[in-house]
C-alpha cells in the first residue's frame, strides 16, 4: 500500500527529505518485498513522531538494525536505524554502556576493551546489533539473554517513550519498574517474534571484567588475520571426549570450577570454519579434525588475572578434562591456529563464516535450557540431519550440533543448524521439514517447548501464553501497527 | 563476464553489513570503523554493497526497472573495492565485479550520467580524462627527459592525465623524473604521444572506451620494445598491471607502480635519501594501489551442483591481500626524520580518497566529503601530512583540505623521496 502524497510529506517533514525514500528501485536491498517508505530516523524523538504518525495513518512498521534477518510484508514502513549509532556512555565505575541500535557490537566490544572490560556479544556475530538480545560465545563470563539489558528505552507502538530499568547507582535514568507489575518480561520478550513490538531506541548493556589485552595483536591481511602473539595470560584449547557424557561431566566441573573465560561446545565443522579463510579449505581441514577427535568436544579459552591465576586455571583445566578421558585437538595447538580461533571467538568475528560461507543460507533449532537434556534432544536431531547430508541437500557437518552453559552454570544454550543453498527448492523444503520435525519431537518428548514451535500444540501447554502475549500486545498497540515478527540483527 | 554471469554471487548475499565496515578484528572502537563512502554518506541500505548484491538479484530476476533513484545508487559509489575485502573476509563470493557490471549494464542500456558522458566524450576526443591545456609533454620541457617512442630506453615512465595537465599536479611528474635521472635510470616518457590509461573510463561504466586505449597503449609499448612501465598514478598502475591483464592485453609487461620502483632501487642501493626529513606523517593506501592493485588472477571454472557455493577447479578470490602495501611504507620509512604514524583504516580496508568511480566527475561534493573524512582520520593519528601515492587522491585531498580550513598539508610520495635526495 502506497503513502499518500500528503502522508508522505508529513514523515519527510519529521526526518528530513534525504531519510525518507519510497522509490521502489531501492527496496530490494532490504528485501524484496514493496514496502510503503524507508525511513531513517535520527534519534529518539524522530522515532516517536514517525510511530505516532503511523498510528494516525494506521500504518504499519517494522524497524531494523544490521538487517540480515526479519520478516517483512508488503506495505508496511521499515524503519532502519542506521542514523541511530552512538555509543552514549560508557560508564567503567557502574559497569554499564549506553547504546543506541546501529552501534554494532564489534564497535563496543573494542571500546570496553581499552578500558579492562567485555560484554555479551551474541553469536549471530559483532557486526550485528550490541543492543542484540540472546546468547553468545563468552556466556561463561559474560552472561546471557535478558541479564544483560540493564534498562531500555522503548518507543511502544502507540508512540509513547518508555524508560525501563536503571543504569546502576547513577541516578541518571531511573524508572520505578517494581515492586510490583513489571515491565521487565514484556520489554525482554521470548516469544515469538523474538522482540517486543515498537522500536527500542537505547538500552543500558551490562559489563564485564576482561582480563585480555587492550587490543588483540593483530597482523596480517584479510581473509587470514592472525595474532603477532598469542596473550601471556591467555590459552585456547579445543578437547575431544570418547562420549557425550564424558564431556558433559567435564563441562559440569569446569563450571564449578569457574576456570574458564569461554566454553563454548563446538563441533569440529565450527572449529574448521573459524580458522580457515574458504570453503575448500574449510572442507579440507573438516576432514583433518574430524579424523582427530575422539568424539563430542568443547574449545575453552582460559585467561588469568595474574601469572599464578592463569597457571592455576590452566592446571584445574587440565586435570578436568584428563579425568573425563579429555584429548587436546593438536591441530589447535598450533600458536598461529591457536591465536586465529582465540581472536575469532573473542571478537566473534568468524560467524558468517559458520553459517553463511558454504552455501549462503542455515536455518537452525536455537534451545535455552538443561544443558544435559537439551544435549539429549540435539543428538537426535543431529542423527536426523544425516539423511539430508546424505542427499547432497545440507552441508556435511557431521550432523553435529553446539552449545554451552551460562554464567558457569548447568543451564545453557544448545544449537543445531543446516547450512545449505537457498537456490536449491528441494533442500530448502527438507530443511524446514527436519526444522518442524525435530521442534515437534522436542515437545512430544518432553525436551522443551520451542517457541518456533506449532503454537496451537505449544502455547496450550505453557498455560496459553500466546494468547495472553497476543492480549498483551493488543493493548500496547490500538492501532495494530507493530505486527509480529522481525528481529533487531 | 556480464551481470548475469554473476547470478549466483549476489544471490549470496546475506545482509549481514560486513560490507559497510572494516574487517571486524580491525575495527579499533567507534570511530573509523565504516569502510564504505557511499553507505557512510547516504544511509539507505541500497548504497552499500549488500544492498547492491541484492538489487542486482532482484533486477536478474524480475527484470530492470530504471529510476532516478537507483541510477542515483548507481553513480555515487568509488567502486573502491572496500565491501568485497570485508565480504570476502567470511565469504566466498565476487562482490566488486558484479557491481561493476551494473554500472556496465546501465550505461549499455542507455542509464548514464550526463558528466560521465561528457567526461567520455572528451576523452575519445583528446585521450585525456582531463582537461586538455597545451602539449601532453609540456611538463618536461628543458628537464632532458628521453621520448620512449624514438630513443631507447630501459624504463617507460606513465605518467598520466591528471599529472601531465593540471598545472598543480605537474611537480609530480618532475619530481619523479628527478629521482629516476638522481639514481640513474635510463628512462623516458612518450611525450606527446602518451594516451589516457583508461581505467577511469573502465570505471565510470565504459570498458570498450577503456579496451580503445588500452590497446593504443599497448600498441606504442609494443612498437617501442618497452619491457618495464612505471606509473606515477595509482589508476594508471590498477589498468596496466590488473584491468590489461585481465583483457589479456599486458603480456610480459612488468608493471610497477613508481613507489615500489623507488623501494627497489633504494633497496639495490642506486639511490641513497640522504637530506633528513623531519616531518610526522601518515600514508594512505590508494585503493588502486592497494588492495585493487592486486594481481588479476586468471581462472575458469564451473560450479559444482549441491551444497557449496565451490567451484572445479577451485575460484581463487582477490580479497586484498596481495596490494602494494609495504614498498611506499619502506620508501618513507628510508627517510631520514620522518615520522611515519599509521591510521586506523590502512591497507586492504583504507577508506577511499573519494576520486574514483566517476565520482569525481559526477558529484564532487560527494568525492570532497569522502576526502574529509580521510583528513580528520589522518589529524587523529598527529601527524601533520598525509602521504599518497596517486595524483587524484593529493587532487581530492586538498580540495577537502581547503574545504575544511585544516591545517594539514598533503605530498605524494614522490615529492617526500624528493626532498630527501
Amino acid at each position: 500500500m502506497a503513502l499518500s502524497k500528503e502522508a508522505y510529506k508529513e514523515f519527510e517533514d519529521v526526518v528530513g527529505e534525504e531519510n525518507i525514500c519510497n522509490d521502489p528501485a531501492i527496496m530490494p536491498a532490504y528485501y524484496n518485498t514493496e514496502f510503503a517508505a524507508v525511513i531513517l530516523p535520527g534519534n529518539t524523538a524522530e522515532v516517536q513522531a514517525v510511530v505516532k504518525l503511523c498510528n494516525k495513518h494506521k500504518q504499519v512498521f517494522r524497524p531494523i538494525c544490521t538487517g540480515w534477518s526479519g520478516m517483512f510484508p508488503k506495505g508496511i514502513i521499515l524503519l532502519d536505524l542506521r542514523r541511530m549509532n552512538h555509543i552514549v556512555e560508557i560508564n567503567e565505575k557502574n559497569m554499564y554502556a549506553v547504546v543506541e541500535p546501529y552501534v554494532i557490537s564489534s564497535e563496543l566490544q573494542a571500546e570496553l576493551f581499552k578500558r579492562g572490560l567485555n560484554f555479551c556479544i551474541k553469536g549471530a556475530g559483532t557486526n550485528c546489533s550490541a543492543m542484540l538480545r540472546g546468547h553468545g560465545h563468552m556466556d561463561q563470563t559474560t552472561s546471557g539473554d535478558d541479564r544483560n539489558h540493564l534498562a531500555i528505552e522503548w518507543v511502544t507502538p502507540a508512540g509513547d517513550i518508555v524508560r525501563s530499568g536503571a543504569l546502576g547507582s547513577s541516578d541518571e535514568w531511573f524508572s520505578g519498574d517494581g515492586p510490583g507489575p513489571s515491565l521487565r518480561s514484556i520489554l525482554t520478550s521470548a516469544v515469538p517474534p523474538g522482540v517486543t513490538p515498537g522500536v527500542f531506541t537505547k538500552a543500558a548493556i551490562k559489563l564485564y571484567h576482561w582480563p585480555g589485552p587492550a587490543e588483540f595483536p593483530v597482523v596480517g591481511h584479510s581473509p587470514k588475520y592472525v595474532l603477532g602473539e598469542i596473550p601471556s595470560n591467555m590459552m585456547a584449547r579445543y578437547y575431544s571426549f570418547p562420549s557425550v557424557e564424558k564431556m558433559w561431566q567435564a563441562e559440569i566441573r569446569l563450571g564449578e570450577a569457574e576456570v574458564c573465560y569461554e566454553l563454548m561446545g563446538f563441533n569440529a565443522a565450527m572449529v574448521a570454519a573459524n580458522i580457515t579463510t574458504c570453503n575448500e579449505e574449510d572442507e579440507a581441514m573438516f576432514k583433518r579434525l574430524n579424523s582427530e577427535v575422539q568424539g563430542p568436544g568443547f574449545f575453552v579459552i582460559i585467561a588469568g588475572d595474574t601469572p599464578a591465576d592463569f597457571a592455576y586455571k590452566k592446571k584445574v583445566l587440565e586435570m578436568i578434562v584428563s579425568e573425563a578421558d579429555g584429548k587436546s585437538l593438536k591441530t589447535l595447538e598450533d600458536p598461529e591456529l591457536e591465536g586465529i580461533i582465540m581472536c575469532q571467538c573473542t571478537r566473534i568475528s568468524a560467524s558468517i563464516r559458520e553459517t553463511f560461507r558454504p552455501g549462503g543460507a542455515f536455518n537452525s533449532i536455537p534451545i535455552m535450557g538443561q544443558r544435559d537434556l537439551t544435549i539429549k534432544w540435539a543428538i537426535g536431531a543431529g542423527e536426523a540431519k544425516k539423511p539430508l547430508i546424505e542427499k547432497g541437500y545440507i552441508v556435511d557437518d557431521g550432523g553435529a550440533f553446539f552449545g554451552w552453559g551460562v554464567e558457569q552454570g548447568h543451564l545453557g544454550k544448545t544449537e543445531i543448524f543446516c547450512k545449505f543453498s537457498p537456490s536449491n527448492p528441494e533442500a530448502k523444503k527438507a530443511v524446514e521439514t527436519w526444522q518442524r520435525e525435530q521442534n515437534m519431537r522436542a515437545f512430544e518428548e518432553r525436551y522443551f517447548a520451542s517457541t518456533m514451535g506449532p503454537q496451537d500444540k505449544i502455547s496450550p501447554a505453557l498455560c496459553n501464553y500466546y494468547s495472553w502475549w497476543e492480549k498483551i500486545t493488543s493493548a500496547l498497540d490500538p492501532n495494530g501497527v507493530s505486527p509480529l515478527g522481525g528481529s533487531l540483527v | 563476464m556480464a551481470l548475469k554471469d554473476y547470478q549466483g554471487d549476489v544471490n549470496m548475499c546475506c545482509r549481514c553489513s560486513a560490507c559497510k565496515f572494516i574487517p571486524m578484528q580491525m575495527v579499533k572502537g567507534s570511530a573509523f570503523s565504516y569502510v564504505c563512502p557511499s553507505i557512510s554518506r547516504y544511509n539507505f541500505h541500497a548504497y552499500s554493497g549488500g544492498g547492491r548484491m541484492n538489487i542486482a538479484a532482484a533486477m536478474l530476476k524480475d527484470g530492470f526497472k530504471y529510476t532516478d533513484k537507483l541510477l542515483d545508487v548507481v553513480y555515487n559509489c568509488q567502486l573502491c573495492g572496500a565491501c568485497g575485502v570485508s565480504c570476502n573476509y567470511a565469504m566466498d563470493m565476487e562482490v566488486l565485479e558484479p557491481i561493476t557490471e551494473f554500472r556496465i549494464k546501465c550505461v549499455e542500456d542507455g542509464k548514464t550520467n550526463p558528466a560521465l558522458v561528457k567526461a567520455i566524450a572528451s576523452l575519445k576526443k583528446t585521450g585525456s580524462m582531463v582537461p586538455v591545456k597545451g602539449k601532453r609533454a609540456g611538463w618536461a620541457t628543458g628537464l632532458k627527459v628521453k621520448d620512449a617512442t624514438w630513443e631507447k630506453v630501459d624504463v617507460l615512465y606513465h605518467v598520466g592525465c591528471l599529472t601531465s595537465y593540471d598545472k598543480d599536479m605537474q611537480k609530480l611528474a618532475k619530481a619523479t623524473v628527478k629521482i629516476l635521472q638522481k639514481a640513474g635510470v635510463n628512462f623516458g616518457i612518450a611525450g606527446n604521444a602518451e594516451t589516457c590509461c583508461g581505467s577511469r573510463a573502465y570505471q565510470m561504466g565504459y570498458p570498450k572506451e577503456f579496451l580503445a586505449q588500452a590497446k593504443k597503449n599497448m600498441a606504442m609499448i609494443k612498437k617501442a620494445g618497452v619491457k618495464t612501465l612505471v606509473t606515477g598514478c595509482a589508476d594508471g598502475y590498477h589498468a596496466f598491471k590488473v584491468l590489461y591483464d585481465k583483457y589479456e592485453l599486458k603480456g610480459s609487461l612488468e608493471v610497477l607502480h613508481i613507489s615500489e620502483y623507488i623501494d627497489k632501487l633504494i633497496k639495490e642501493g642506486k639511490l641513497k635519501p640522504r637530506r633528513k626529513v623531519a616531518m610526522s606523517v601518515t600514508y594512505h593506501d590508494p585503493c588502486r594501489l592497494g588492495r585493487l592493485g592486486e594481481p588479476w588472477v586468471h581462472w575458469k571454472g564451473k560450479k559444482i551442483p549441491g551444497d557449496r557455493f565451490v567451484f572445479d577447479p577451485p575460484k581463487p578470490y582477490r580479497r586484498g591481500a596481495n596490494g602494494v602495501y609495504e614498498p611506499p611504507r619502506d620508501v618513507l620509512k628510508a627517510i631520514p626524520g620522518l615520522k611515519l604514524s599509521e591510521m586506523t583504516r590502512i591497507k586492504e580496508y583504507s577508506w577511499c580518497c573519494g576520486a574514483g568511480g566517476g565520482v569525481n566527475e559526477s558529484n564532487p561534493d560527494f568525492a570532497r566529503w569522502t576526502a574529509q573524512h580521510r583528513i580528520e582520520e589522518a589529524v587523529s593519528t598527529g601527524a601533520e601530512a598525509i602521504v599518497t601515492a596517486c595524483p587524484w587522491c593529493e587532487k581530492t585531498f586538498n580540495e577537502a583540505v581547503r574545504a575544511s580550513d585544516s591545517s594539514m598539508k598533503v605530498y605524494d610520495i614522490v615529492e617526500i623521496v624528493e626532498k630527501a635526495i
